[in-house]
């Protein structure tokens, strides 16, 4: 439904006192999106993971590479044509409680952008009301205990249930889930990402889910498509639950390793490996993990890797040494004190 | 990678609370973030308060240093601190002389808690001299040594202004802050909520290694079970301002014995295992406006509510050897 081609994004040099030289922060990356398709991008804070989610959704511009809507170039269309094609790609960020507006309840929230969508399908005042209880049943409130509330009034979770609600209410084809559960209470996370997971599957609605955290990703969709993501590049890319349980990229594997492990249940994987260095913006002409990657070799810092194919699953990464290492942690069968 | 051994250390050198209250004062009226709350923070170990949002975590690390602010008070209670004594019955220059002395604290964005228009080495000898430290040689190399500790070039550190620092990095200069005064006890509060897995992952690892070094007496505040599995030898389960179940963190882990814990066990995502064995926690943590003033308080969002939690709060009884659970489903202890 949604093709990216060789997308590039530079952000210009600052000048000023900041004098920051110009960031690529997209260098080159190329996906789809199928329709009522889960799909993953997963990286560390500052890889450009969340430039892409709001290229998507037209909040930024682009400087090279093609988007294709259903197979429509963005870039040919008229700024109408563009506006309702983009209407259907709705943005869900990360802070639930800067998305709302405090001083307006929830009804209201809601009123706001189906009173648009009335008026453009010439519906009456009773569709917006019937709709927005559709809306938030759909994302799993009980409308009569919701409608009168103001955010500050809800937990997070419900909060980012509500923001959801509200990206429903133009029925996207594609909801842009930035980092929507790192701000909520991990109690509370799971709920939020059985939402999104049915949205896909019931609703038929393709979500691109943005995040850092691994293990969040397999409960969107563990059968849709996982891309990893460094420093605005594609590092490995695989149906999700198979890229989790065997990666083959050392950054991916320290993504892994970054789980917390359970200890009294569980022990550290063998080859647990997290970096200590922060990111540095690597060399164009090699890896750019080569700097903070325990397995670089010489060859790492002169040869840029090529995207290669890897296993039974043919899952695509660009390392010159791939290898499984075992990095995930492992419980401990029940042995007592 | 090493885990590190509960060291066994006896109870008199504890930070002992007890009968601690707290209230905040609302349109309701008075109403407690913390109920009686007894609890020992042992000292040389690693001890997780977890709960969620509202739970009462902070206010407790709060009151522990007696730093409650209006509109809170502290009804009622004690801490005592072992060569100290009551925490609580200190005031005024008394009190910020002991809070330099003993507690570092970390808060929760670390960004909020700098001056954008001062460098970080400047703040490190203003916090010095604050507290009488007059030599600023010192001070700055104490700091370039925790700096380099924790794997920052320390000379880029100590002349950056906060904005110029990743939010990581920011969380480790938030730790030197609480370092430099040669603190006792260190108080992280939801040190890692803000970051990335990687980010967070080596800011954990950097705190367990200098809380080792430094004989420290550390509490991690968290929402985040997997952070508390971690890195806590002890931990303390909180909701709506009790502690409702406290022990080893390797046996809470292995036998929770209070639904809530259960809950939030079940409730972190992995990434091994059965989809379906992860469930979130049902219904939303209580604020102090909905925690019911009598009977269980966990019981609208408990599988295994009787009709008994509806009227009596349950006692905490001995759990997990050491350790305490407070709720009625629970029989005797194993």
């Amino acid at each position: 439904m949604i093709e990216v081609k060789n997308l590039v994004k530079t952000f210009p040099a600052q000048g000023g006192f900041l004098k920051q030289g110009e960031v690529q922060a997209v260098k080159g990356v190329s996906f789809s999106i199928p329709a009522s398709g889960a799909v993953t991008f997963i990286g560390e804070s500052g890889c450009g993971k969340t430039t892409i989610g709001r290229i998507l959704t037209g909040l930024e511009s682009y400087d090279s590479g093609e988007i294709l809507y259903n197979g429509m170039s963005l870039a040919d269309l008229s700024p109408t044509e563009r506006r309702d094609r983009l209407r259907k790609v709705q943005l869900i960020q990360q802070d639930p409680y800067a998305a709302l507006n405090p001083s307006r309840t929830v009804a209201q929230s809601l009123t706001a952008p189906l009173a648009w969508e009335a008026k453009r399908q010439r519906r009456s005042k009773t569709w917006i009301e019937d709709r927005s209880r559709e809306v938030l049943t759909q994302v799993g409130l009980n409308p009569d205990v919701v409608l009168p509330k103001y955010p500050h009034m809800l937990s997070g979770g419900q909060r980012q249930r509500v923001v959801v609600a509200r990206a429903l209410t133009v029925n996207p084809d594609v909801l842009v889930a930035d980092e929507a559960v790192s701000m909520i209470d991990v109690s509370l996370r799971l709920g939020i990402l059985h939402l999104l997971h049915r949205l896909c599957t019931e609703e038929g609605i393709a979500v691109l889910f943005i995040t850092h955290d691994v293990a969040a990703a397999r409960y969107v969709g563990s059968d849709g498509s996982l891309y990893v993501i460094y420093q605005g590049e594609i590092v490995e890319q695989g149906r999700t639950e198979e890229l989790i349980q065997s990666p083959v990229h050392p950054y991916t594997q320290s993504l892994l390793s970054a789980v917390p492990v359970l200890r009294g249940l569980e022990r550290p994987g063998e080859d647990r490996y997290i970096p200590r260095a922060e990111f540095t913006s690597g060399d164009s002409t090699a890896c750019r993990f080569a700097l903070r990657c325990r397995f670089s070799q010489e060859r790492c810092r002169t040869e840029k890797p090529l995207v290669t194919t890897w296993g039974k699953d043919h899952h695509r990464h660009t390392c010159h040494f791939p290898a499984p290492r075992r990095v995930v942690a492992e419980p401990i069968e029940n042995e007592r004190l | 990678m090493r885990a590190i051994e509960p060291r066994g250390r006896t109870d008199a050198s504890a930070i002992r609370i007890r009968d601690l209250t707290v209230l905040y004062h609302t349109e309701r009226g008075m109403l407690p973030a913390l109920k009686d709350v007894n609890l020992d923070v042992r000292s040389g170990i690693i001890t997780g308060f977890i709960g969620e949002s509202g739970s009462g975590k902070t206010t407790l690390a709060m009151a522990m240093m007696n730093t409650i602010r209006l509109p809170g008070r502290i009804q009622r209670g004690r801490v005592e601190v072992p060569n100290v004594g009551n925490v609580l019955e200190f005031q005024g220059e008394r009190l910020r002389r002991l809070h330099g002395q003993m507690f570092g604290f970390v808060f929760q964005a670390s960004s909020n808690s700098l001056n954008p228009l001062k460098r970080i080495g400047s703040q490190l000898l203003d916090l010095g001299r604050s507290h009488g430290l007059t030599n600023g040689r010192q001070i700055l190399a104490d700091a370039k040594a925790l700096a380099h500790r924790m794997g920052m070039d320390a000379d880029r550190v100590l002349t950056a202004y906060q904005h110029e620092l990743s939010g990581g990095m920011r969380q480790r200069v938030g730790i030197i802050f609480a370092l430099i005064l040669r603190a006792q006890v260190l108080i992280l509060d939801e040190p890692t909520t803000a970051l990335d897995m990687l980010s967070q992952q080596a800011v954990l690892e950097i705190v367990r290694e200098i809380h080792v070094e430094q004989g420290l007496t550390t509490v991690i505040i968290t929402h985040d079970m997997g952070v508390v599995a971690e890195m806590a030898q002890r931990v303390a389960v909180l909701y709506a301002g009790r502690v409702v179940e406290e022990g080893p963190t390797p046996e809470v882990l292995r036998e929770p014995r209070h639904p809530y814990t259960r809950g939030l066990l079940h409730a972190i995502p992995r990434i091994t295992g059965s989809l379906e064995e992860a469930q979130p926690l049902s219904g939303s943590p209580p604020d102090l406006t909905t925690v019911p003033s009598q009977g269980c308080v966990f019981r609208d969002r408990c599988p295994l509510r009787m009709p008994v939690c509806d009227r009596v709060e349950p006692e905490t009884r001995s759990a997990h050897g050491d350790g305490v659970v407070a709720c009625h489903g629970v029989t005797a202890d194993d």
